[in-house]
């Protein structure tokens, strides 16, 4: 097998961000490679230097062995580079046929849009690869399924022998994704084609990859052939962080059921289904910590606690009181405070200032106001002041916009808000997600310390080494549901790992 | 005098205002261009353009209630823009307001001032905030473009205005028109249409901006404007306040539509209530990029233009050069911040590609 | 039955006549916004295209004293304009709304302000103009005859390239380009097209129809002559019919049926019912509000088909 794509020393960085670091790597002709890695890791960024839709920075690209220069999605095309994105490119309103041969339409008169010859082409693409659609339905009114497999139509029809997947199981059920592997199988085999597949599904790296890359935060971390791994090392490659921590001291008593969560039910915004009967309970004075691989539910869960989201069936109870199908607001009211996932676009005002940022859910007190209604600045900046000396806030003061701060200091307004709450219960979403070592100290020692004062705490990390840190109990979700639950100080993260990927012991019975 | 410096740079935006001068700058020589190509002299014409605004007291008054106008236009605007939605159909709830304060203030005849002034502010606040609320529940509950809906509503008003100023509700002798010179506002500058209402209007403003500016409503409107899914994270009543912003909205140009009737036209006829003052006050906005306090002075800056364009009939310019101006300033302040933002990102690309290339040798010097 | 007035058929067929001249403006302008509406442009900028088309049409009639290059002017200046719409929308990424509004005031301006200063109080009057074309055989049906007959070529130029862009959008490339360019402009990206350069392509188009809608007004509806602000909110109605139509030609030409018909029958009911009601008002106000309940419909059918689709694979994956 000879080498149909390299990548020499690549590098892209956005505004802020590094999303790909020196990457070199060599992708063979007539393989499955699978890319894996957590949200972020710079997949995606990597396929799209590949297809032409990003340019890099720095480095160079090599397409059988041909050094490329033009980047664009149309050269790419060209190279005979096709890829079926996260998110599909297809034209909702036009018809299965007409979104394959969009951009090469088959013309009748020199003029007209063949629709017949379109159709007809279709058909012969179906029969040849197997892959069962109508091409005069309209794409907007098919399965998700079917619309993956319009989008692999599509690259098939431009001519494309290197085809990349981005997450292409992410929306499929189960005998979709057979399916779907079932196929790559079959081109891979008979057309000879090369595909790459992002994903971070372990078990479909073993599935159905010859090769499979690992990357972390921008970084190729190591290339191994699948057949030489194991899921469990893959996922510590993955999630794995080499620096280890003193032990936190954790004291005190659990106390009263302090969130309750019954059969719950939740769709993501697909309308797919992302949770599917969760029930679990965390006590005051606790941190369960829900381990689970991007994707399997965990942000839906907590979106459907917090009021983010609405459940389709089930109950959530917050201190004893009824907080289904209530609004954030009314829940906070219960008790609530809440780390969100995505900071930047759920957890701060990029605009606002820091003080802004610090005092919202608390600009109505009396202190801030007077009159009830006068906002009183100084008393605002002051007390702004104190959270941002007690939070250690790094940057140029409680008057600058947070959207100029770095990944770091926004989590700790963020964190200082929510914490200064003093909440009972607190929902705690990927805390350090993007923050330096030494902030993700400070971060832990805040979130024992809340929990040795008794607060009850759910927590969700993609870092595995997090949640063991600080959970007293482990749950872990696969696919929406609740594979297993453990004393944290009773189980290794080889084990949890069985269980995330949903091949433990507990899934299996 | 370190204090007074250090004060001017933490509240006023120097670069702002050099790029609106620049731009009204622009448009100037533009302009000027134009009337050389129409045969007029430009450097008469601009004389008169600064001259006669200030030149008498009635110019000055006749100003001064244009650019009245325009600032409540344009900060019903900004009230709406603060928490995201776009209000365009001020048009028509300015004149519905004026409409059905006139039919009120033509059904009280005899009243006293002083009980009919209030009830027509109220009826034409009502009639401004509901028309307004119609788009504001469509866009809040359904998702439905708020900006074509008020396009829409406009066109509906001003149909609805000329059916009733024009027939049932007419007053007057004349072909249209709900005549309500019993109750006017009492003129300020004689010869003017300065009157009294520009007192009302100055409270307004002072309380629009107050309230946004000052208080923690506006504290809240500025978040759901910002980002609303972080404003109902936060645990706002988001939908209330967006449908609530787009009903004052809705009010301030009614008072408006109200304004017009009883303090400068003293009767309620469509084409003079409002010739799209309304739209004129919304690109105020936008070159004031929305907030308060540039929105007033811009207010004022065109409604010299206007009233210059006034004086510079007697140098042969129609008035219609007033538009070609103000269109000329809001096409040079948008190639501005166009060719700002295309400027901008160049310059991050190329800092990254520095980024990346110090990186290198930064770990070439490690290894 | 009134014996007194008009006969109904009388009535009947001069209102659909006044239909058909009153929908013709409004449908060429929205054939070329609902090209900016397809590449994803919201474009109320038309009331000051069309204005702009019917100043030049008439002025470069009556200067060379030719219609048919009053209406190539029209068409030119058409382009020049759409170059400048796109210029601020597409390539500087300005705000769509503010830069419509801007355009229909400076069109006002500059129309108005030249009118003026090139010809006089009087304004601009064409010797060169569309006369009304009286269709033989067709003039002499009895109610066919007054209703299709004795229009300005315009009308009849209309329902062929209503045919023509019918063909264009749903039926050849550029087409499906310039449609997948507002729909969903990354597909048309890694498909190898560019969007940007469809919505220039759309931008240019809708100048031009506007152009044509304005030769319409000057040469061809008021026998050449320019009377200032003369679009009267064409653009608006013809961005209502683009938005009623959802962007279809056919259906765009409808609706511009449509408000002509609600223009022409007000005017009609005064004379009949009650002469002091101005009843075209009302009238006239109709069709926007049909175009708003229809935006809510439309956004209702969709929210249900969606919870419907959701619902289905919730329950396909169990």
């Amino acid at each position: 097998m000879t080498d149909e794509i390299r990548f020499e020393h690549i590098s892209m960085e956005f505004p802020g961000v590094l999303a790909n670091d020196d990457i070199s790597l060599s992708i063979r002709n007539g393989e499955v490679f699978a890319l894996v890695g957590e949200n972020g890791a710079g997949k995606s960024t990597l396929m799209n230097i590949l297809y032409g839709i990003n340019t890099p920075t720095a480095g160079s690209l090599y397409v059988r062995g041909e050094k490329v220069t033009e980047f664009s999605p149309k050269a790419a095309i060209d190279r005979g580079i096709g890829m079926v994105h996260q998110h599909f490119m297809l034209v909702p309103s036009f018809t299965v046929a007409q979104n394959i041969v969009l951009g090469r339409e088959p013309k009748a008169a020199n003029v007209l849009f063949d629709n017949k010859k379109a159709e007809q082409l279709t058909r012969e693409l179906v029969a040849e690869y197997g892959l069962e659609v109508d091409p005069s339905a309209e794409v907007r009114d098919i399965s998700v399924g079917l619309q993956q497999r319009v989008e692999i139509l599509k690259t098939l029809y431009r001519g494309a022998d290197i085809l990349i997947l981005d997450e292409p199981t992410a929306v499929l059920t189960p005998q979709e994704t057979d399916e779907l592997f079932e196929v790559i199988r079959r081109i891979v085999r008979e057309k000879q084609m090369t595909v790459i597949i992002i994903t971070h599904k372990l078990y479909e790296v073993m599935a159905i990859s010859d090769r499979v890359g690992v990357m972390r935060q921008g970084r190729l971390i190591g290339v191994k052939n699948t057949c030489d791994v194991t899921e469990r090392e893959l996922a510590s490659m993955m999630v794995g962080r080499p620096v280890l921590f003193d032990q936190l001291e954790k004291t005190g008593e659990p106390g009263d059921v302090a969130i309750e969560v019954d059969d719950l039910y939740v769709s993501d915004n697909r309308g797919l289904p992302a949770v599917r009967g969760v029930s679990l309970s965390v006590k005051q004075g606790e941190v369960l910590g829900i381990a689970a691989i991007e994707g399997n539910g965990q942000s839906e869960l907590l979106e459907a606690i917090t009021g983010m989201r609405k459940a389709n069936r089930g109950t959530v109870k917050i201190c004893g009181r009824d907080a289904t199908g209530k609004t954030p607001g009314e829940i906070r009211a219960m008790g609530l405070s809440h780390v969100p996932e995505d900071r930047l676009s759920t957890g701060v005002d990029r605009a606002a200032s820091v003080a802004d940022n610090l005092l919202t859910g608390r600009h109505k007190e009396k202190r801030f106001n007077l009159f009830g209604f006068h906002q009183r600045r100084s008393s605002v900046e002051r007390y702004a002041e104190e959270l941002y000396e007690k939070f250690d806030i790094r940057g140029a003061g409680i008057r600058t916009e947070v959207g100029s701060m770095s990944g770091g200091n926004m989590q700790k307004v963020v964190v200082a808000r929510e914490f200064s709450f003093d909440t009972p219960v607190l929902i705690i979403s990927q805390p350090t997600r993007g923050v330096d070592v030494g902030a993700m100290e400070f971060f832990h020692t805040r979130i024992i310390e809340k929990r040795n004062a008794g607060a009850a705490i759910l927590l969700s990390s993609a870092d595995l080494d997090e949640v063991f840190r600080l959970s007293d109990r482990i749950i872990t979700l696969y696919e929406g549901r609740i594979t297993g639950e453990f004393r944290a100080d009773a189980i290794t993260k080889e084990q949890i790992g069985l269980y995330m990927t949903g091949t433990g012991e507990g899934a299996k019975a | 005098m370190k204090n007074v410096l250090a004060w001017i740079r933490r509240h006023v935006n120097l670069g702002y205002i050099a790029a609106v001068a620049v731009s009204i700058a622009a448009a100037l020589l533009i302009d000027a261009v134009i009337l050389l190509a129409a045969g007029h002299n430009p450097v008469a014409a601009y004389r008169e353009l600064i001259v006669y605004p200030f030149s008498t007291a009635a110019h000055f008054g006749n100003m001064l209630e244009y650019a009245m106008v325009l600032c409540l236009c344009g900060l019903a605007c900004v009230v709406g823009s603060r928490v995201g939605i776009f209000n365009v159909g001020g048009e028509g709830q300015l004149l519905l307001g004026g409409l059905v304060a006139a039919f009120v203030g033509s059904r009280m005849s005899g009243m006293s001032l002083w009980i009919v002034i209030p009830c027509a502010a109220l009826a034409a606040m009502a009639t401004g905030g509901l028309y307004a609320f119609i788009p504001g529940v469509l866009k809040v509950k359904l998702k439905v473009n708020e900006v074509i809906t008020t396009i829409m509503l406009n066109s509906v008003a001003a149909f609805v205005c000329s059916f009733f100023a024009t027939s049932v509700w007419k007053n007057t002798r004349f072909n249209e028109g709900i005549d309500v010179s019993e109750f006017r506002f009492a003129t300020l500058i004689p010869g003017s249409k300065l009157s009294t209402a520009i007192i009302g209007s100055a409270l307004i403003t002072f309380f629009v901006w107050y309230i946004l500016q000052k208080t923690s409503k506006g504290y809240e409107m500025r978040l759901i404007g910002d980002n609303p899914r972080f404003a109902r994270f936060a645990g706002l009543k988001t939908d209330r306040i967006v449908i609530a912003a787009m009903v004052v909205s809705g009010m301030m140009c009614g008072l408006c539509g109200m304004f017009r009737v009883y303090g400068a036209e003293k009767a309620f006829i469509s084409t003079r209530v409002s010739n799209e003052y309304y739209f004129e006050g919304l690109m105020v906005a936008m070159i004031a990029q929305y907030q308060p306090i540039p929105t007033i002075v811009i207010s004022i800056i065109f409604a010299i233009l206007k009233s210059g364009a006034m004086g510079m009939q007697s140098v042969g310019v129609t008035i219609q050069i007033y538009w070609v101006m103000q269109a000329t300033v809001i096409f040079c302040m948008a190639a501005q911040s166009g060719v700002m933002t295309a400027i901008r990102k160049a310059g991050e690309r190329r800092a990254a590609q520095r980024d990346v290339a110090a990186r290198k040798e930064g770990g070439a010097a490690h290894e | 039955m009134n014996n007194s007035g008009p006969s109904f058929w009388t009535v009947a067929s001069s209102t659909l006549h006044m239909m058909l001249s009153s929908a013709t403006p409004v449908a060429l302008a929205a054939l070329g916004g609902l090209l900016t509406e397809h590449a994803g442009i919201m474009n109320i900028g038309m009331d000051g295209m069309i204005l702009m088309g019917a100043f030049v049409a008439a002025a470069v009639a009556a200067a060379i004293g030719s219609a048919i290059l009053g209406v190539l002017g029209a068409i030119l200046f058409g382009i020049v304009v759409g170059l400048f719409f796109a210029l601020f929308t597409v390539k500087l990424k300005s705000d769509e709304f503010i830069i419509g509004c801007a355009l229909n005031t400076l069109a006002l301006g500059l129309t108005g302000y030249f009118a003026r200063a090139w010809f006089g109080v009087k304004g601009i009057s064409s010797e060169a103009y569309f006369s009304k074309l009286a269709i033989p055989l067709v003039k002499d049906v009895p109610f066919v005859g007054n209703v299709f007959s004795g229009h300005s070529v315009f009308v009849y130029l209309t329902w062929l390239l209503v045919v023509v862009m019918w063909l264009f959008v749903y039926r050849t490339p550029t087409g499906f380009w310039i449609r997948a360019a507002g729909e969903s402009p990354e597909t048309l990206r890694t498909a190898g097209k560019n969007p940007e350069r469809m919505k220039w392509i759309a931008s240019i188009l809708c100048g031009v129809f506007c152009g044509l809608a304005g030769a319409y007004l000057s040469l061809g509806n008021l026998n050449g002559t320019f009377v200032e602000g003369m679009s009267d909110s064409r653009g608006y109605i013809a961005f209502a019919c683009v938005i009623f139509s959802a962007a279809n030609p056919a259906k765009a030409y409808l609706a511009a049926l449509m408000f002509g018909f609600f223009d022409a029958l007000g005017g009609q009911l005064q004379g009949v019912i009650r002469s002091d009601l101005p009843f075209a008002y009302l009238t006239k106000a109709i069709p926007y509000v049909i175009t708003v309940v229809m935006m809510v419909y439309v956004v209702v059918r969709a929210q249900r088909k969606r919870t419907r689709m959701a619902k289905q694979q919730f329950k396909n994956l169990g």
